[in-house]
């Protein structure tokens, strides 16, 4: 290469890393408030948890790798360190604190990071079906590639905020868009990288499936008197007062007595649960022989559309040698 | 009477008492559930009776008293007559420990599971017994443990020989916490010997929450079957108490205020297992992960304190967590589980 080669590849390294410097810059500045949000965030969530299950051990996963007395002791450490240190980073971070103090709690962030990098390895290898508890019931799922990533991630920005001059409004438009960007584009990173965020999603979302779903005797009972297999088979029964009720999943079911041609018979409804318009069916059968009665004209079958009864299997899980107890 | 638009209309009320088989006076709306419920849903039951039959031919479990033993020969006596088993070397038998069969004693309660086709003891369990609850009041190796509004409360003194192996397991001997031995019955208390499960880490009173699930309740469900003490269950009941019973029953609400340190299994929450509700009745499929046994059983009673654990059984490779059926002492042996381990890998299917 020559001389004059030599000095254009310069320049235009010169020109990149120039070019470069503002949004390193901004990336390192935004750290400082970030992790700030997520030392406080995690402490308050951890606290919650705590103080939800009146338990120290329920708030922190990691601690269960050490002895029963060190639990305490440890958990209240890791609070005091996440509270201490997300405030730190708050109050040193603009000209109150700058100098030592600043690169003091920043350096301390880092090293709270980097052990919680090799405490999720090994809580990982040791229990791997443990969550981290890292933002309290959130975080309940087992430790993956991606949780260790994030603290790889959130080591390397305390790392990275060391030295950083103290912290003011950005002085153009410019800047504060750089900024803005700089974080939406880390929160994106963290978001990828947290389990969490799908959980908030899932509880957002959630809607209780009908197997679980809590509704009242009496709703069912209403439900039940104001639909037409009510009007229709009410002319066999004999008292108003159900002779049974029982729940199996999304189904209740009611029995009342009859009469059908002189007959004892049961007359049962299954009502759906849901709160309105539930589907229902009816049937009826002989008291003592178990057999439908040859009299009864069944209802019809009218909107709304029955759901299918619950997919329930009879037949036996299949496995290498089928050998049912036949009880 | 209710008044609605000009109608006078009588109001159905339903008088909402506790399901509970056996307290009943009226067992039999119990055993016609599962017929009641196929005919209504246009499906076909032919299993409603036999479900709750403990003469069936097929059974495999005895229960009873030991009225003598020789090395040879048990004589029991149980609730049906006197049974006769053949004792042979491969003849296990378990009273504290494994021990030969002919050092059982005159008088013990004992469940076998014999060979059908040769009429032989297979395993012999005598006296064994079992308490899972929370600790209300610790003395050293002695425990009150309260088993939940419909059981009361039991003594437990923990063996001098299982101290050490216990502690290992359950290292919170004080109120708030549960535990779950395996022991002898004695006379007015439990001599705990083993440890069935790990002790949890939360307090009894704030097991963890279970997954949110979307869309239905997954069929069939996997974890842990347990079994538990008879109690006031007649001899030989086959079933298994389910820890998911409708809450409309009130089954089991302590009429009085509980000692403070006791829980009522059901405001502890649904436990960390989602499980569809169900009646007692109802007819699940239970399936034995390490046996390869299945059979369908009833619902007899409410196993709600079941929901405090969130244990898994490692009898055959690790369970998912969660105990999702406490059979009956009948049901496990016959589904091929051994008493002294305490649990077994599971898979229910709720069949239709």
């Amino acid at each position: 290469m020559t001389r004059r080669e030599k000095e254009s590849w310069e320049e235009m390294a010169l020109g990149g890393i120039g070019a470069l410097s503002p949004v390193l810059h901004a990336t390192r500045e935004v750290q400082i408030p970030l992790l700030a949000a997520l030392l406080i965030g995690g402490c308050a969530a951890k606290a919650k948890r705590a103080a939800g299950a009146r338990s120290f051990d329920a708030a922190l996963s990691p601690s269960m790798m050490f002895p029963l007395r060190m639990h305490r002791p440890i958990t209240i450490g890791l609070f005091a360190s996440e509270l201490a240190l997300g405030t730190g980073l708050l109050v040193t971070a603009g000209r109150f604190g700058a100098g030592v103090p600043a690169t003091a709690v920043r350096s301390a962030t880092a090293l709270l990071f980097a052990t919680a990098v090799g405490a999720l390895h090994e809580l990982r290898n040791r229990r791997p079906e443990a969550g981290c508890g890292c933002f309290g019931d959130l975080s309940d799922t087992p430790v993956s590639w991606r949780a260790l990533g994030r603290s790889v991630l959130l080591c390397a920005a305390a790392i990275g905020c060391v030295g950083v001059l103290p912290l003011r409004m950005p002085t153009s438009t410019g800047q504060a868009i750089l900024l803005l960007v700089t974080a939406t584009v880390e929160l994106g990173v963290l978001a990828a990288l947290s389990p969490e965020v799908s959980e908030v999603m899932v509880r957002l979302g959630y809607s209780e499936p009908c197997e679980v779903r809590r509704l009242p005797m009496s709703r069912t009972l209403s439900a039940l008197r104001c639909s037409s297999h009510w009007r229709h088979y009410r002319k066999y029964v004999t008292a108003m007062e159900p002779s049974d009720m029982w729940r199996e999943a999304c189904w209740r079911y009611v029995v009342f007595p009859g009469i059908v041609a002189e007959r004892p018979v049961e007359v049962v409804f299954a009502v759906y649960l849901q709160p309105r318009r539930p589907p229902i069916r009816a049937a009826i059968i002989d008291a003592t022989s178990g057999e439908a009665p040859a009299r009864v004209v069944p209802a019809q079958r009218s909107a709304p559309a029955l759901l299918p009864a619950p997919v329930f299997t009879a037949a036996p899980t299949q496995h290498r040698s089928q050998h049912s107890a036949g009880l | 009477m209710q008044s609605h638009g000009g109608q006078v209309r009588r109001k159905v009320e339903f008088r909402q008492g506790c399901d509970d088989f056996v307290e009943t006076v009226t067992p039999t709306r119990f055993t016609r559930r599962t017929l009641l419920r196929a005919t209504v849903l246009g499906q076909r039951d032919t299993a409603h009776e036999s479900l709750w039959d403990p003469r069936r031919a097929d059974r495999s479990v005895v229960t009873g008293q030991v009225a003598d033993v020789s090395p040879h020969l048990i004589i029991m006596q149980t609730a049906h007559g006197e049974e006769r088993l053949a004792l042979t070397p491969a003849t296990v038998a378990w009273r504290g420990g494994l021990v030969p069969p002919a050092t059982l004693r005159r008088g013990d309660v004992v469940i076998i599971r014999k060979n059908r086709a040769r009429q032989t003891a297979e395993r012999v369990w005598a006296q064994i017994s079992r308490v899972t609850g929370t600790i209300i009041e610790a003395d050293g190796s002695a425990l009150l443990v309260d088993e939940g509004p419909a059981k009361g409360r039991r003594i437990v003194l923990i063996d001098e020989g299982s101290h050490r192996q216990i502690q290992v397991r359950f290292p919170r001997l004080q109120p708030d916490y549960l535990i779950d031995v395996i022991g002898l019955r004695q006379q007015g208390y439990l001599q705990a010997l083993a440890p069935a499960t790990a002790q949890p880490p939360y307090r009894a009173d704030h097991p963890p929450a279970p997954p949110l699930i979307s869309g239905h309740i997954p069929d069939p469900v996997s974890g842990t079957a347990v079994w538990h003490d008879p109690g006031e269950e007649p001899s030989g009941l086959v079933g298994l108490a389910y820890p998911a019973l409708d809450p409309e029953t009130n089954c089991e609400q302590s009429p009085a205020p509980p000692d403070k340190h006791a829980v009522d299994p059901h405001t502890a929450g649904p436990g960390c297992v989602r499980l569809p509700y169900l009646s007692v009745g109802s007819a699940v499929r239970v399936h034995n992960e390490c046996s390869d046994r299945s059979a369908v059983l009833p619902v007899t009673s409410c196993g709600a304190a079941s929901r405090l654990f969130c244990d898994r059984c490692v009898e055959c490779g690790t369970s998912p967590r969660g105990r999702i059926a406490d059979l009956t002492m009948t049901a496990f042996v016959e589904l091929g589980g051994n008493l002294e381990r305490g649990c077994f890998n599971a898979t229910l299917t709720f069949s239709g």
